[in-house]
């Protein structure tokens, strides 16, 4: 799942064009939609000049003033490269807070029900290690596969222009999640704190907060009310895996999405990076839905130099994650009907799973759409920039962080070190989309480390530091 | 999204979108509506639809007000009678606390 994060503004930044008589200005707003301007296959004489690290920076529109430009862009393009990382810390830390503190105080999210996600249909409760450790891996190989296949269904779909499609599931499945787990999570904590409540005053509570959360996310909405509905989308996600994820399968599950995303964004096979460069072909913003974005970015569609640019003005932010329900439309039903034990929370869940699991590929298109010639835009574009970070990875970086905190023996030893670690990851991400200005996957580094950082914390420094203060002695 | 970048027609009509949607039970829809224009009908300097906008921002309020008093009436009424209207209170709750009070 390729959760990109992209920094538009650095590939802006370091991508000069000697076209632009606008100078330094014009090339740093260059690109500002909501997809990173990459311009690998830009046109123009972009094109060469992408992928140099911004301290190789040549006068490459020739001429001394263009080295002066350059020297700004680089000092401008560290300055934002900073700000952007900040400004992504804050959503994904408030994101892994709400799904720890979650964990910690209602217990229903770490309590077992027995019941399991139709895509993990093997139980760990054995015996043996061995038989354990099959069935996770067995669980681990069906989630991937399913995610495989709804990657493939999503970029058949787009390849074919099935767009209604497409959008009719987000649509759907960010309803069922906005009601459905939000009425969960609240009935919950409610109870958690031994709260009553009538039915007339949920009733209205969830009413709105959906509604609202669908205009925000699918039209028009102030901007923090969006971000704050993702966050929450987010979390609610995060909690449902930390629930309904077996021990072992959940690890696994971990790491193999790392891989997968790694792959699917990087090899020149994937099926994420087929859906960028068709979007790229086809010169047009893939859905801009299941992405947080730090701030609104305007979206400008233009196709060449020569043609005469035309503003096309679209809220890049939305998306929420929308989990579709994919199951309606190739219903497993005979699984389900053999799965007699589940209720019909469950289904709808596993619908939402299953659609999540499909936002999560979506999100990661959406990170990857990178439009390939796009002109520089007009000044105003300067401040509308920011960085986009895949709801799939808030996802996973929580349920990371939300696992550790539930189920470690280290406590808040290892919360707090698996936090640490994601948070590194994602600078290095970060810093990486600086240097090669295109697409990564988000994943792969914050969740390597995040998994070592668990596993170490938890099995070598939390004995050490026992050890430590039961003998009163301070290093 | 961001209001400066938005033409004042489009302010116009997002801020009417946004009052006559709390009509569905959607006070929060007012709520958002009063923050999200506030500063456009109050504190900018004049333009011409920003007459209208103040008018749609105070209308919000107001329907905001009324929800809020009868949604504070309701709750205080439920919360100190629940336990003495036996049946129809536990009918009423969507959680009912354990223990004793």
């Amino acid at each position: 799942m390729a959760n990109n994060a992209e920094d538009v503004e650095n590939n802006t930044a370091v991508t000069p064009r000697p076209e632009d008589d606008a100078g330094g200005l014009r090339l740093r707003s260059r690109g500002g939609g909501g997809d990173g301007a990459d311009g690998d296959a830009g046109g123009g004489g972009g094109a060469e000049r992408n992928g140099q690290p911004p301290a190789a920076t040549g006068p490459q529109g020739g001429g001394v003033a263009a080295a002066v430009e350059d020297d700004d862009d680089e000092e401008l393009t560290l300055k934002y490269g900073a700000k952007h990382v900040i400004m992504l810390f804050v959503p994904v830390t408030l994101c892994m807070v709400v799904v720890v503190a979650t964990v910690k105080s209602v217990s229903f999210y770490t309590q077992s029900d027995g019941q399991r996600l139709i895509y993990t249909p093997f139980s760990e409760d054995k015996n043996t290690v061995g038989e354990k450790a099959l069935y996770a891996v067995l669980n681990a190989l069906i989630m991937i596969s399913v995610i495989i296949v709804m990657t493939g269904v999503l970029v058949l779909l787009y390849k074919y222009r099935c767009y209604s499609v497409i959008q009719g599931w987000l649509f759907l499945s960010s309803l069922l999640l906005l009601f459905m787990f939000t009425y969960i999570y609240l009935k919950e904590v409610l109870k958690t704190y031994n709260v009553a409540t009538d039915y007339i005053t949920i009733a209205v509570i969830i009413w709105n907060f959906g509604v609202v959360g669908m205009i925000c996310i699918h039209w028009k909405g102030p901007l923090r009310l969006q971000q704050s509905y993702l966050i929450m989308i987010s979390a609610l996600m995060a909690l449902v895996f930390i629930k309904y994820l077996p021990e072992w399968t959940a690890w696994l599950i971990l790491g193999a999405i790392s891989i997968y995303d790694l792959l699917a964004v990087l090899s020149p096979k994937g099926p994420l990076r087929i859906l960028v460069e068709t979007a790229q072909e086809r010169n047009e913003p893939i859905f801009p839905a299941l992405i947080y974005s730090s701030t609104m970015v305007w979206l400008v569609n233009m196709a060449d130099t020569e043609w005469p640019p035309k503003r096309n003005t679209t809220q890049a932010p939305e998306a929420p994650p929308a989990p579709e329900p994919l199951a309606e439309a190739s219903p497993p039903s005979s699984p389900r009907e053999e799965d007699s034990g589940f209720s019909r929370d469950w289904v709808n869940q596993q619908q939402n799973q299953l659609g999540q699991l499909q936002s999560t590929e979506e999100t990661r298109r959406q990170i990857q759409e990178m439009p390939s010639d796009r002109p520089p835009v007009e000044e105003e574009d300067d401040e509308e920039r920011g960085v986009k970070l895949g709801l799939g990875d808030f996802i996973f970086y929580s349920m990371l962080v939300g696992k550790a905190s539930a189920t470690a023996s280290g406590d808040w030893n290892t919360t707090l070190a698996c936090f640490v670690a994601i948070l590194v990851g994602l600078c290095l991400t970060l810093l990486l989309l600086a240097i090669f200005k295109k697409a990564l996957p988000a994943l792969p580094i914050s969740i390597f480390f995040g998994l070592f950082f668990y596993f170490s914390t938890d099995y070598l420094v939390r004995p050490f530091m026992d050890e430590l203060a039961l003998y009163q002695f301070y290093i | 999204m961001n209001l400066e970048r938005v033409s004042n027609e489009e302010k116009l009509g997002l801020c009417r979108k946004y009052y006559l949607g709390g009509f569905a039970f959607l006070p929060f829809l007012w709520l958002v509506n009063v923050v999200w224009f506030f500063q456009e009908a109050f504190i900018k300097p004049a333009y011409t639809e920003q007459l209208q906008i103040k008018a749609y921002v105070k209308w919000s309020g107001l329907g905001l007000a009324i929800w809020v008093a009868v949604l504070t009436t309701w709750i205080t009424i439920y919360q100190h009678y629940r336990a003495q209207w036996g049946e129809v209170g536990d009918y009423l709750s969507f959680t009912i606390p354990l223990g004793i009070p």
